[in-house]
Formats: C-alpha cells, sequence, structure tokens
C-alpha cells in the first residue's frame, strides 16, 4: 500500500488555491488532535481526498469554483478538527465498561463511605476540640482538609483502575466467578435501609466520642457557659449510665449493620435500648425528688461561686436540663411504644410465614 | 427532552443510530463488492439512503480492513491519489453469512410484528 502524496498545486487556478489552502489547514488541525500512531497521515490523506472530491463536486453541480466561504462551508458540515479527529482516532478510554462499574462502586465506598464520614465524626471533632475555642476556623479547616482527602482519594482510585484496565490485571477475574458463590437474593427495602444503618452507625460512633469527650472538654455541651458552670452531682452519677447506653447503642447499630440476615435483631435490640434509656431518664427523675440541692445537674465554677448573676444562669441551665430531660422520657416512651407494635408486627408475619421486612428495614 | 419516559427526539434519533449501527457494516460490505473509494462509496451508500459522515465511516473501513475484511490500495485517478477498497476472500464469506442473519433476523421481527 503507498503512502498518498501531497496534492499538486502548481497548476492550480487562485480559487483552487484557495480551496486547497482551506483544507491543508483545516487537515493541520485536525492532525493537532489526532494521536500521533503510523496511521495519521493515511487518515488524513484519506479525509484530504475526500474533502476534494467534495468540492469536485459541488463546482460540478455549480459549474463554477468555489469561494472560500462555500468551501468553508463543506468544512463545517464535516464538523470542527477536535470532533473529527475524535472520530477518526482510536477510541480510547481510561476505564473500560467492563471495570467501570466497579470504579464507580469503589469510588462511591471511598468517598462517601470512607472520607466523608471519618472527617465528620473523627477529625471534624478532633479539629474541633483543638481549636482553642476557635470553631469556625475549626469548621472551615476540616472542610478544607475534606474538599483536598476528596480529590485526593477520588485521584487515586481513577488512577489505581486505570493503571488495571492498562494491565488487563481484570481479565482473569472475569473467568474465576462462581455463581454458586453470590450472595444471597437481598431482601426487599434493603437498599435505603442500608443506608439508615450506616448512617445510624455513623452517628452512634459520633455520640459516643462525643460523650466521651465531655469530662474533658465541658464546652462541647455548655458552650461559652462553660467558663462559669461545670457539670453537678446528679450528671456525675449518671454520666457512666448514659455513656453505657450509648455504648449499647452503637453495638446495636454495628450488629444489625454486619448481620442483616437477622430480621428479629433490629426491633428487639431498639426496644431493649429504649427501656434502658427510661429506666436512667426514670432513675434520673426519681433523684431529683430526693436530692436537697436546687442545682442538681449544673453549678457555678469555684471562681465564680458568689457571684449572684451566675446564680441565675445557672437555675436557667438547671431548670432546662431538667425539662429536656421529662420530655425526653415522654418521647422515648412513646418511642418504646412504636417499637413494641413494630416488633409483635414482625412476629406475626413470620408465624404467619409472610415475607419477612428486611432485617435493616424493620426498624 | 433526554431522560424523560415521553421518549424525545433525541431518544428516537439515538435509537435509529443504534440501528443503523450493524446494518451499515452489511450496507459497506457489500458495497464493496466492487472496488471503490472512500468518497464514491459514501455517495453510494448516501444515494441508497444510507447517508455516513467522514467520520465513521473511514475508522470502519479501517477497522474492516485491519479484521481482513476488506483490502486496500492507494492508488491514482485523475491526477489524485485515491484509496480504493474491495472486498477480500473472507470479507466476501463474512458477508454471505452475515445477510444469511439478517434474513433470519427480518423473518422473526416480521413473525413478531404480525403476531403483536
Amino acid at each position: 500500500m503507498s503512502k498518498a502524496s501531497s496534492h499538486d498545486s502548481s497548476q492550480q487556478s487562485p480559487s483552487a488555491k484557495n480551496a486547497t489552502e482551506l483544507i491543508d489547514r483545516y487537515l493541520q488541525a485536525v492532525r493537532f488532535w489526532l494521536p500521533k500512531t503510523r496511521r495519521q497521515d493515511d487518515l488524513l490523506a484519506e479525509l484530504g481526498e475526500d474533502l476534494r472530491s467534495q468540492i469536485e463536486d459541488k463546482e460540478g453541480e455549480l459549474g463554477h469554483p468555489l469561494e472560500n466561504a462555500e468551501v468553508a462551508e463543506i468544512l463545517k458540515r464535516c464538523g470542527s478538527p477536535m470532533m473529527v479527529a475524535g472520530r477518526l482516532g482510536p477510541q480510547v478510554h481510561l476505564i473500560g465498561p467492563a471495570l467501570f462499574p466497579i470504579y464507580v462502586f469503589v469510588l462511591k465506598m471511598v468517598l462517601f463511605w470512607i472520607l466523608v464520614p471519618v472527617f465528620i465524626f473523627i477529625v471534624g471533632p478532633v479539629n474541633l476540640a483543638n481549636s482553642g475555642g476557635h470553631w469556625p476556623s475549626a469548621i472551615l479547616n476540616t472542610f478544607g482538609d475534606l474538599w483536598s482527602g476528596l480529590f485526593i482519594a477520588a485521584g487515586t482510585v481513577t488512577l489505581v483502575f486505570a493503571i488495571i484496565e492498562r494491565t488487563s490485571a481484570h481479565l482473569g477475574a472475569e473467568c474465576k466467578w462462581d455463581p454458586l458463590k453470590l450472595p444471597p437474593v437481598r431482601k426487599e427495602e434493603r437498599k435505603p435501609t442500608f443506608l439508615k444503618a450506616v448512617c445510624e452507625l455513623g452517628f452512634n460512633v459520633f455520640g459516643l466520642v462525643w460523650l466521651l469527650l465531655l469530662p474533658q472538654h465541658p464546652w462541647m455541651i455548655l458552650g461559652p457557659a462553660a467558663a462559669v458552670l461545670k457539670a453537678g452531682p446528679m450528671l456525675h452519677t449518671f454520666y457512666i449510665p448514659f455513656v453505657l447506653v450509648s455504648a449499647f447503642a452503637l453495638v446495636r447499630s454495628g450488629v444489625t449493620l454486619a448481620r442483616p440476615q437477622w430480621g428479629w435483631f433490629p426491633p428487639l435490640s431498639q426496644l431493649a435500648q429504649s427501656a434502658l434509656v427510661l429506666i436512667v431518664f426514670h432513675s434520673m427523675i426519681e433523684a431529683i425528688g430526693r436530692t436537697p440541692s436546687a442545682y442538681p445537674f449544673v453549678v457555678l465554677q469555684d471562681a465564680v461561686a458568689n457571684s449572684p448573676k451566675y446564680f441565675q444562669l445557672a437555675g436557667i441551665v438547671n431548670v432546662s436540663i431538667l425539662a429536656s430531660i421529662v420530655f425526653g422520657w415522654l418521647g422515648v416512651c412513646i418511642a418504646a411504644i412504636a417499637q413494641t407494635w413494630q416488633f409483635i408486627r414482625y412476629l406475626r408475619k413470620r408465624s404467619s410465614g409472610m415475607p419477612r421486612p428486611a432485617s435493616i428495614g424493620a426498624q | 427532552m433526554t431522560n424523560g419516559t415521553h421518549g424525545g427526539p433525541e431518544i428516537l434519533e439515538n435509537l435509529k443510530m443504534e440501528l443503523r449501527r450493524g446494518c451499515l457494516i452489511v450496507a459497506v460490505l457489500a458495497q464493496l463488492r466492487t472496488e471503490q473509494y472512500g468518497y464514491t462509496l459514501r455517495k453510494a451508500l448516501a444515494d441508497d439512503g444510507l447517508a455516513i459522515d467522514e467520520g465513521t465511516l473511514y475508522p470502519l473501513l479501517r477497522r474492516l480492513e485491519t479484521q481482513g475484511l476488506l483490502v486496500s490500495q492507494w492508488r491514482e485517478e485523475d491526477k489524485r491519489n485515491k484509496r480504493f477498497y474491495r472486498l477480500s476472500p473472507a470479507g466476501e464469506q463474512i458477508l454471505t453469512q452475515l445477510l444469511e442473519e439478517w434474513q433470519n433476523i427480518n423473518t422473526s421481527l416480521n413473525k413478531i410484528l404480525q403476531e403483536a
């Protein structure tokens, strides 16, 4: 196969020369975007020949040499150089269709299920704890770091998959899969409730970390009032029960996520958790009646112990906490009734042989 | 509308393009039972109602040549170098099989349409 020779323009009319020049300029622009392969010249010669044939045909049809504008019209119809080069060149892709679904899955996992929760529940609270009271800058720093982290993680995942694609390492995996090892059919409502379980786990981690940090960082609950207030006897007494309830909630959400096939576990464990919370609240309310102190939850710091204006503040905070406990107790009572009903429904469905609700979705 | 359920013109265009894609290969192979160069092939296809742009035809011709279904040759005609294509013996065999398959699909489709 011989190579195409360049077009002879020595005996051309001025308009033909203009057309040739315009085509050469067009081909030069296409060449810029075409990958530098051995076929590049071949492709361009053939495209040039096609364009010249089109011009020749048009000239025959109109009966006169084409003006620049008419040649430009033909080139425009052919497409922009970048687009034409894209169509003429080899079809390249960073990650092919075989790997793309796995790539998207891993990318979502890394970005939204690992990186974002780590920043929200670990990096963010640590930054806040070390901010020395400069909350806005700590939050901004956390978001800035998260933003950079997202880009770096996405870039790294993409790079790894591009390497896998190039090395064809994934091709072996396609032959190794065994239909008998496929996971069991997911129960209905699995997808949305899985998200719920993950969120619940995240919030429970956050809640426990927050609770454990409270003794060293009382400002996390009292805010600026931590300068003049400190935990009272009631909070000291009930701190450990609250930590235990929080730890129970964390274990519960972890088991719910890890053992989705245990359909009975979510409704039962949630009911147990509500019962525990009710016991703690009830004990607190009872203890308040027995305590002689007017300030059971928070008291004034020693430095301001005799300041009348802070007494008023301590009083307001104590009443607010008491109100929260009472309303919390009522709320948990209502939730416990609903959870009992859900559990009874679950038991009924199970005994009647109806399809069970998804284990996570049964909550 | 691109994602609606009412099927906009864009969806129709995409479906038509998908439908044409396989047919174009058969049409190109069939057309190249007689030797032609790119532009005349494009014209012949367009005259028969199967217009195809340069960006689609030339990569397709390269691919079919790489697969051994076409042979090509640069040759001078009317003082210009042109690349002429024609069907290879392997291409002729494949074309025969593709035409049989096309007939089968056509028959099946007609049957389905009559049943509907």
